[in-house]
């Protein structure tokens, strides 16, 4: 059942989302397509954790690892573009597993923008930062095996959450896409991608293992 | 009718050589108020844990439990509510009200029976005030009564309670008990407290049950408890944790009732040494010798526009002594040793330590070799995940040559007792555990001043008379120490000079003796029972020694 | 505005959601200049303060937006000048001024949204359709806070016992990244506690939950419900018929002006001034109730 509705969302309602309000309203509101994918995307992992018997305890992981990433979005706010939300959803991504990583990272979106303000991008920056999660989570072996994959990974994140927003930005302030704007937006916004990804390693490198010691030592503790 | 009842049940948790409990066969009358406590250590979290199927911890369980007759397992949700220690971490949602209704929310209630209840409860407990607020703008007190108010609105037949005051300062611990003594009486609600702070909650108690390693020593009504521990050995060690009006009776095996409470001591003493004058005990000179640490007219406030914490507070703390700065919530107190701590920088006056002002410390040397700080929750000291990779962390900030590492460490861990521990998560240990550890490697920079915060928050009475002894050996080798602190037995016990702090400015600065000897509202239990006879009898020892020299007068 | 942010919680968000869809689907130069206008009325209205600076934010980005417009975009028939032998449009101009006021009008009324609509609110909706996410959401932002305060103790706690010393980039970076590692195993130690009494008050017993809110919906949250739908029916009814139709490229088309696009204009006029003008009902209703006593 659970499939059938993520495959459902994924297979068949964001392509009929986009062809149908490509159709219906003469290709002018990409914006607005774009946002219903976005929260649609979000869907299928809500879903399951809402049908799911999920006890306490996994709630109140998810719910901490949330608050874990935002305070470190609020405690990193003086140094401009480093971040480390992205790779605190790996590392949760990479021990309790990719569904947890995408709610650590959607919810992170939606309660961070509590403070930094909520608007037409809170569901891109959740789907953003969730589906880095999930990514995490289907290569969790192989990152858990190599430290430098895992580098590699955030360095990529970093640099997709840049792209993904990006394209956000142009769809929004140009009524539709255009590669020369794209471009340009990508050329401006290319120090903070560099930043962005570049703190993702520094992040991931330095405290990679120390973290997922942690996480797997509460995993052992208290059976997670 | 017993509520509750357990017979002959053990327990061990999973790879553990010994049973955490032992046999234990305790019966609770229905409307009962009972007492559990004991050393750290002894079972009593795992005993009332065992009580709340939802909470029992996984493993080896012989015996029987049995709620209202039944298997305790089969108890419907929320017949047995259950509050912790911490008042912080068992609060789920974010605001008041919606903690209140998260209980009946889990079992499914309509709307509007939960907010027909809701009212009820909060109107009960006098939360109308705070009832829309976020439950993080809370007081520790007002915290743990929402926790208790949100356990109670499951309309549970039995409350268990696990050391609930012990985070909380004493006045909200008093507020807290009071609430607790209204349930009992006025709903007829049965209690089970465990508690290491007795001076309060064992008179209100029916009956005290004291576990021992594991295994239930006696369950016996309060007065008939200091008797029964008496006569099992005559200096048992539960005897020092047991109510100061206790205490002064059993040190004169004077017999008769056992006295409980403040009112009780002081007829008691009343009664039999009334008129009888003693001469006055030697006056307590003041230390000498060179000022460790000079604070000097400091003034301070948080924000600019903010009111002033700190109002021209002068401090001079001799080298070698004890210093307890005592004061009520927000006198200033832990803002006081921020400063003396170098975090907080004084808007105006200034602070001398060996007489160079803190700021001309640069690159670290105040920490060195000089000033530590124990914060008031020693979980602030730990980032690393053995607290051998803690120490090890200072060691190196210190720059000591790796080769005299490890015996430093040994060192060190010997003389706090916590050398069988050093393999251990920081987290894994208990709250007195903690705090020896986080003190070892405050330690380990090689202070010559040692600031404390709350040092006594949270630790049962051996623990507080070993950090006592501890400090006391501290003190000998030279080392100074300023304890900021809400308990005024500690500070009668420990210091060599007490200072009271109110409204950002030192009182008074005297040593123990004479200084709790002028206070009418702020001085131990023992003085407060003494005073009328002998106004300088400060802890329960002196009480008693007092006695004795009266006796010999009579 | 407290009454305006004293209104049920689901007429807020669909009055926003209505309005933020007609922003971005009807671009319009009439409407986003009215959103605009409105927008800045109402945000001047709710944050009184900090309106200088905020002059000084959306200014700026308006022009931003208007001027890149034409730069990029070479459509349009009218060419005002070459650049780079490239023709900058009246056109592309004109599109890049709506395309602004439409960025900067969201933006307004985002901020006013963040304003009236605050976390409670946004949980309770959320909640009524997924509990069990909501609940995390309330959970997360009950830790937020407490984990701030931990933050600075831990770190003034390092910083006493000189392991947080230096006040180089490099050293703020690891001081900062040593804290968080710590909070980690802090703030989960701690959660399992939370789990414990969570469990103790029956979550997880196999009831299905209910969602208890103090929010109540009154006559009041009604009547306001109902004009807001009325008036935001007018527009989009409008433009489903054809009435708005308003295209920059290749030319700028004729602006409507059939009674059909009055009253369009006119109802989604009277929308956008709906929080402002229940405020001033409200203010009414105050000053009339002090006179009678």
């Amino acid at each position: 059942m659970k499939k059938w509705i993520s495959a459902f969302v994924l297979c068949l309602l964001i392509p009929a989302v986009v062809v149908g309000g490509a159709l219906l309203f003469s290709a002018k509101r990409y914006a607005w397509i774009s946002l219903c994918v976005a929260c649609l995307a979000c869907l299928p992992v809500f879903l399951r954790l809402e049908r799911g018997q999920s006890g306490a305890r996994r709630l109140i992981l998810i719910a901490a690892m949330t608050a874990l990433s935002v305070l470190g979005r609020i405690l990193f706010t003086p140094l401009p573009g480093f971040k480390p939300v992205t790779a605190l959803v790996i590392l949760t991504a990479l021990t309790f597993g990719g569904e947890a990583g995408f709610l650590t990272g959607a919810l992170s979106a939606v309660v961070s923008n509590f403070w930094f303000g909520q608007g037409p991008w809170t569901p891109f920056q959740m789907f953003s930062w969730g589906f880095m999660g999930l990514i995490a989570g289907w290569l969790s072996a192989p990152l858990k095996r190599s430290r430098l994959l895992l580098a590699l990974c955030g360095a990529l994140s970093g640099a997709l959450y840049s792209l993904l927003m990006d394209v956000w930005t142009v769809l929004w302030a140009d009524g539709g896409f255009r590669l020369s704007r794209y471009l340009a937006v990508l050329v401006t916004s290319a120090p903070f991608t560099l930043v962005y990804a570049a703190s993702n390693v520094v992040f991931l490198l330095l405290f990679g293992k120390p973290i997922t010691k942690i996480l797997e030592r509460m995993q052992t503790k208290y059976g997670l | 009718m017993a509520l509750l009842q357990t017979e002959n049940l053990s327990f061990r948790y999973p790879g553990a050589e010994k049973a955490a409990l032992q046999g234990v066969s305790l019966s609770i009358e229905a409307g009962s108020f009972t007492v559990v406590c004991g050393p750290s250590g002894c079972g009593k979290t795992t005993l009332l844990r065992l009580f709340k199927p939802e909470l029992a911890p996984a493993g080896e369980q012989t015996g029987r439990i049995l709620f209202a007759g039944e298997p305790a397992a089969s108890a419907r949700p929320g017949a047995i509510g259950f509050v912790q220690q911490n008042p912080d971490s068992q609060i789920v949602t974010d605001k008041v009200w919606h903690e209140l209704a998260f209980g009946l929310e889990n079992l499914g209630l309509p709307v509007e029976t939960i907010r027909r209840r809701v009212g009820e409860t909060a109107s009960f407990f006098g939360i109308q005030g705070w009832f829309r607020q976020k439950t993080d703008e809370l007081s520790g007190g007002q915290k743990q009564l929402l926790n208790l108010a949100a356990v109670l609105m499951m309309q549970p037949r039995l409350l268990i309670l696990d050391e609930p005051t012990s985070q909380l300062d004493p006045i909200a611990a008093a507020d807290f008990i009071a609430a607790l003594q209204k349930i009992n009486r006025e709903l007829g609600l049965t209690v089970l407290l465990a508690e290491h702070r007795l001076e309060e909650v064992f008179p209100i108690a029916d009956r005290v049950a004291v576990l021992q390693e594991g295994r239930l020593l006696l369950h016996e009504p309060p007065r008939a408890v200091a008797p029964k521990l008496l006569s099992i050995s005559p200096d048992h060690p539960m005897l020092h944790a047991l109510p100061s009006a206790v205490r002064v009776w059993r040190h004169l095996a004077a017999g008769g009732a056992c006295p409980l409470t403040v009112r009780e001591g002081r007829r008691f003493l009343e009664e039999r040494y009334a008129g009888v004058a003693l001469p006055p005990p030697p006056v307590e000179a003041p230390p000498a010798g060179a000022c460790a640490l000079d604070v000097k007219n400091v003034w301070f406030r948080y924000e600019k526009e903010s009111p002033d914490v700190l109002r021209g507070l002068s401090l001079r703390v001799t080298r070698g002594e004890m210093l307890c700065l005592l004061g009520g919530n927000g006198a200033g107190k832990t803002t006081a040793l921020q400063i003396m701590a170098g975090l907080d920088r004084p808007v105006r006056g200034k602070v001398l330590l060996h007489g160079r002002e803190l700021k001309t410390y640069r690159g670290g040397a105040l920490y060195r070799h000089n000033l530590a700080l124990l914060p008031q929750n020693p979980q602030t000291v730990f980032v690393k995940d053995t607290l051998r990779a803690d120490l090890n962390e200072m060691l190196a900030a210190m720059e000591t040559p790796p080769a005299e590492r490890a015996g430093r460490m040994e060192q060190m861990a010997k003389e706090l007792g916590i050398a069988h521990l050093l393999a251990a998560h920081p987290y894994d240990l208990s709250g007195g555990e903690q705090q020896k550890a986080a003190l070892a490697k405050v330690l380990l920079s090689d202070p010559t001043v040692l600031l404390l915060d709350e040092p006594t928050k949270g630790i049962d009475a051996f623990a507080k008379r070993g950090l006592s002894e501890l400090l006391r050996a501290l003190t000998r080798r030279g080392m100074t120490v300023v304890a900021v602190t809400h308990d005024v037995e500690f500070a009668a016990e420990a210091a060599d000079r007490c200072a009271f702090l109110f409204d950002g400015e030192i009182l008074s600065v005297e040593p123990p003796r004479n200084f709790f000897a002028e206070n009418n509202f702020y001085t131990t239990a023992a003085n407060r029972m003494a005073r009328g006879l002998w106004k300088t009898a400060v802890t329960c020892e002196q009480v008693a020694a007092c006695c004795r020299a009266a006796e010999e007068r009579l | 505005m407290k009454a305006f942010a004293g209104l049920h919680p689901a007429v807020t968000m669909t009055y926003f959601v209505l309005l933020l869809t007609v922003c971005m689907f009807l671009p319009h130069p009439v409407l986003q200049g009215q959103a605009l206008v409105c927008g800045a009325l109402t945000c001047a209205l709710l944050c009184r303060r900090g309106a200088a600076r905020d002059v000084g934010f959306y200014l700026p980005l308006f022009l931003l937006v208007a001027v890149t417009n034409p730069l990029f975009s070479h459509n349009g028939v009218t060419p005002l000048f070459f650049l780079n032998g490239n023709p900058v449009t009246l056109e592309a101009l004109l599109y890049g001024l709506s395309l602004a006021a439409m960025v900067v009008g969201v933006l307004l009324w985002c901020k006013a949204y963040n304003e009236v609509m605050t976390s409670d609110k946004f949980l309770y909706l959320f909640g009524a359709v997924t509990p069990k996410l909501s609940l995390v959401l309330s959970m997360a932002l009950r830790f937020l806070p407490a984990y701030r305060r931990q933050a600075r103790r831990v770190s003034r706690a390092q910083k006493a016992m000189g392991l947080y010393a230096g006040s180089s980039m490099v050293c703020r970076v690891k001081n900062r990244l040593r804290v968080l590692a710590a909070m980690v195993t802090w703030s989960l130690e701690n959660a399992m506690e939370t789990a414990a009494s969570m469990k103790a008050r029956g979550y997880g017993s196999g009831k299905r939950r209910t969602h208890f809110s103090l929010f109540r919906f009154r006559p009041a949250d009604g009547a306001f419900f109902a004009a807001l739908l009325l008036l935001a029916a007018a527009p989009l009814a409008a433009a489903a018929a054809g009435a708005l139709n308003f295209t920059y490229y290749p030319r700028l088309s004729q602006l409507q002006t059939t009674p059909a696009a009055w009253v369009a204009y006119a109802a989604y006029g009277l929308f956008l001034l709906l929080p402002a003008m229940w405020e001033a009902k409200e203010a009414l209703v105050w000053r009339c109730c002090k006179r009678k006593i």
